[in-house]
């Protein structure tokens, strides 16, 4: 039997490690960034969407699947490993309504996908899928929005928000500064496409956001809608710099004055125009361009 | 098109598990799949449950036992005829039935269960072969506890019946004799399904199922409204056994009384169906007599016409 | 003992089936819903063994919406009709057959023409302008060879199934109730076809209280076109 050769591929490596396994993870910190976040009562997929090319259809490339009524996933990694586990999970939603005629749970599912993912480990003569997902929904009769995340090795986890791909360890690192419970469905979208921000350096035409707000009511965000959030996100940073760099020159000015002692001090150099707005902020960054880039 | 044939398998008998996709080859309940059934196929059977060994086992079960007419006279008698009856109403379900076991003419036991106790939520009645029935019902019992287990929440009254009529289903013709109605309390409130040995399924308000049904459906249909109150509820279940039992003669002996609220069941009690008869004949006359006693005394406000 | 009857006007198709389930001489249910819908502007009336009628129509319903996901637009009745048919073409030679016959009626929205099939546990299927399943075909075939003719309004469709409905009332011993739709291009909706005056009332009310559920539109989550 030549059997236990060709199972070579999922065996451990003598400390413990499942080596093809890692390198799945590996494949989905190349991906592109998810990002789910629970709201009070509305849960937020947001995505980054690569620059399609010129002459390419950019319906043909998803990131985001519905996989019933009332589940939805996003997943980063290799697409078409994602193309496959969505459709094998798209067919135990079905499965699922026609042995036990009620829709799935969304823990369920979720379990399901780990499930598959977790085979792909320890089976003969096939390597692991090389993506994460996250799995979004309600449940049937209730109205707890669910976010759950799977990864290469099959565990799977429940999050109030959670990145997986491209830079997902900054992503978390910021919703975890940033969080807060009970978030408004504004609230949501507004921390979902801040954080992607985070990653996403071209902006709104590369951020796509979908919308669960109860069980079966999902929506797409418009572009224009994206925009604007994001308009407003970068003028909000812009003058929450604004603040610190008149801060730092308030700052300056008031060591400046301390550092001269009884001399004189002229009238532009007080710390109250520092603080007066766009002119003293254009200022404050003209007298200190090193400690503005110090500072972001 | 080919891969949606293939895929969602039809809930076709005996066709189970023979087809496998790519990867397959491990058992799917091994990492939990098949909504949560366990060593269940996906259509719901148990692999591996025997049925007899012989070239065709459909024919073999019809010439060797009664419960099918083609030969009512065959050696086996299947323990069978019974009246069971659920109805839903303002205050919950109802479930009532008889307790008695015959096998051909001959009455087997006088003290038979036919409501199994799935769980603290779910009951099932117990029409046809009592093996058949008690067997698949105790099952049905063990995978609601694992479904329980593995979801977090209690089955469904819906998914419930529907993992036994699925069963059923893939036994269908093989001479499973079984009608049952699955009752209980879930997240949708009240629920009864009937299922029977055909595969059927059906959703209802009220139901009664057994050789006796027919006279517990004439007193049950005439005394059901929604808006009973319970004692009124659980009088018309016991009063429409008693009425089967009495009439049919593979129904009798004593009747079981539940009620089924949101907090789960509640075992009412178990009356003797002919006590009750002649108690219920005794009120019946005494009725009467005072009634006519009230007409011919002249009623002392009555005004001359 | 059953009875369901189909009929395409001009811009619509009408489905009625009754409602009766049962064992033997027993009705158990005279409110057993027999018409299945299988998408937005696609249902079937179904008949036949007990058990196998339900499987049957609840695994072709689940697979026609796993098209829909999958595609993001649900099957037109033309494919759906052939997939079923083949289904049971299968099924008849497999070991334990579905006995189940159908009535397929959909409204094929790319093209807005009504669609009626006949489908039996055979795997027959015929394209059909009306017809009927079960007792129906004894007493309401003739009744829809009279009365009916190309393009009728709703008005009109209405009249002719009504009269079926009528006659297999008066000359069929069993008692039947009627659960009967409409699928036009705005879905399908619920009419009382037992009613005096159906079309009045159906264009009275609101469009949401008659509509019947449905598999949800597609979902194009994901699309930014």
């Amino acid at each position: 039997m030549s059997r236990s050769y060709d199972r070579a591929l999922t065996v451990f490596s003598p400390d413990g490690h499942l080596f093809q396994v890692e390198y799945a993870l590996e494949a989905v910190r190349r991906g592109t960034c998810a990002v789910g976040v629970r709201g009070s009562s509305c849960v937020v997929l947001g995505v980054e969407k690569k620059s399609t090319l010129q002459l390419q259809d950019p319906r043909t490339v998803r990131k985001v699947a519905m996989l019933d009524d009332h589940v939805c996933v996003a997943f980063a990694g290799l697409t078409a490993d994602g193309r496959i586990l969505i459709d094998k999970a798209r067919v135990e939603c079905q499965s699922h309504r026609l042995t036990v005629e009620d829709p799935v749970s969304i823990e369920y599912i979720t379990k399901h996908i780990a499930g598959i993912q977790q085979k792909y480990t320890q089976s003969g003569g096939v390597r692991p899928f090389g993506i994460s997902t996250l799995v979004v929904g309600f449940d049937p009769n209730d109205t707890i929005p669910r976010l759950y995340q799977t990864e290469p090795s099959g565990i799977y986890s429940a999050w109030k928000a959670c990145a997986i791909g491209r830079a997902s360890k900054t992503v978390r690192e910021f919703l975890e500064k940033n969080y807060t419970e009970e978030l408004s469905r504004d609230e949501a979208i507004k921390l979902t496409v801040k954080s992607l921000l985070e990653v996403v350096q071209t902006g709104a035409k590369n951020i796509e956001i979908s919308v669960m707000e109860r069980y079966g009511v999902i929506s797409n965000l418009e572009q224009s809608e994206i925009e604007k959030i994001v308009a407003t996100i970068e003028s909000e940073k812009e003058a929450e710099a604004e603040k610190k760099r008149a801060r730092i020159a308030a700052t300056q000015a008031g060591q400046a004055s301390m550092a001269m002692g009884s001399q004189a001090v002229s009238g532009t150099q007080t710390p109250s125009a520092g603080g007066a707005g766009g002119a003293g902020g254009e200022e404050g960054h003209a007298t200190v361009p090193g400690e503005e880039t110090g500072a972001q | 098109m080919n891969s949606v044939l293939t895929q969602i398998q039809p809930p076709a008998p005996h066709s189970r598990l023979e087809e496998q996709d790519e990867f397959e080859h491990t058992d799917a309940a091994a990492w939990g799949s098949m909504a949560g059934f366990g060593n269940l196929s996906r259509t719901g059977g148990i692999a591996g449950m025997s049925v007899p060994r012989v070239a065709d086992p459909t024919a073999f079960l019809d010439m060797h036992t009664d419960n099918m007419s083609s030969n009512p006279e065959a050696k086996i008698k299947i323990a069978h005829g019974t009246t069971t009856l659920a109805f839903k109403f303002q205050g919950g379900v109802i479930v009532a039935v008889d307790s008695r076991a015959t096998a051909g003419s001959y009455v087997a036991s006088g003290t038979v269960k036919k409501v199994i106790e799935i769980n603290k939520f779910l009951l099932g009645t117990m029409a046809g072969g009592a093996a058949d029935c008690q067997y698949w019902e105790t099952y049905l019992g063990m995978q609601c506890r694992l479904y329980e287990l593995r979801n977090k929440e209690r089955i469904s009254v819906a998914a419930a019946s529907k993992i036994l009529s699925n069963i059923v289903y893939q036994y269908k013709g093989m001479g499973l004799s079984m009608g049952t109605m699955v009752c209980g309390w879930d997240k949708t409130g009240p629920q009864i399904f009937y299922v029977d040995d055909d595969g059927q399924r059906l959703k209802g308000n009220l139901f009664s199922v057994g050789s006796g049904s027919t006279f517990a459906y004439g007193v049950l249909d005439q005394g059901y409204r929604w808006d009973l109150t319970d004692e009124e509820a659980q009088e018309l279940g016991r009063r429409s056994i008693i009425a089967a039992g009495h009439r049919d003669a593979y129904s009798g002996n004593t009747c079981n009384l539940y009620h089924v609220k949101e907090n789960g069941w509640d075992f009412i009690g178990n009356y003797d169906v002919n006590e009750l008869w002649y108690e219920y004949e005794a009120k019946k006359k005494a009725d009467r007599e005072t009634a006519t006693a009230a007409a011919a005394a002249p009623s002392p406000m009555a005004v001359e016409p | 003992m059953e009875c369901s009857f189909g009929l395409t006007g001009k811009d619509y198709v009408l489905l009625c089936s009754d409602m009766s389930a049962g064992r033997s001489i027993i009705r158990m249910k005279s409110d057993e819903n027999k018409i299945k819908t299988l998408g937005p502007h696609l249902a079937m009336a179904y008949g036949g063994e007990p058990g196998d009628t339900n499987n049957f129509a609840e695994y072709v319903e689940r697979n026609m919406r796993l098209y829909h996901i999958r595609n993001h637009y649900p099957l037109l009745p033309e494919p759906a009709s052939a997939w079923i048919r083949r289904t049971l073409a299968e099924s008849i030679r497999s070991r334990h057959p579905y006995s189940v016959n159908l009535l397929l009626a959909g409204y094929d929205t790319t093209t807005t023409k009504p669609h009626l099939y006949w489908i039996d546990y055979l795997g027959t299927k015929a394209v059909v302008p009306y017809a009927a399943h079960g007792m129906g075909v004894y007493v309401s075939l003739s009744t829809m060879d009279k009365w009916w003719f190309n393009d009728m309004n709703k008005r009109e469709g209405v009249e002719v199934l009504k009269k079926c409905v009528d006659e297999v009332k008066k000359r069929i011993t069993i008692n039947f109730n009627f659960n009967c739709i409409l699928i036009d291009k705005d879905g399908i909706h619920h009419i009382n076809i037992e009613s005096e005056d159906p079309i009045s009332e159906y264009e009275a009310a609101q469009p949401k209280d008659t509509v019947v559920e449905a598999p949800n539109p597609p979902l194009d989550v994901g699309v930014t076109a």
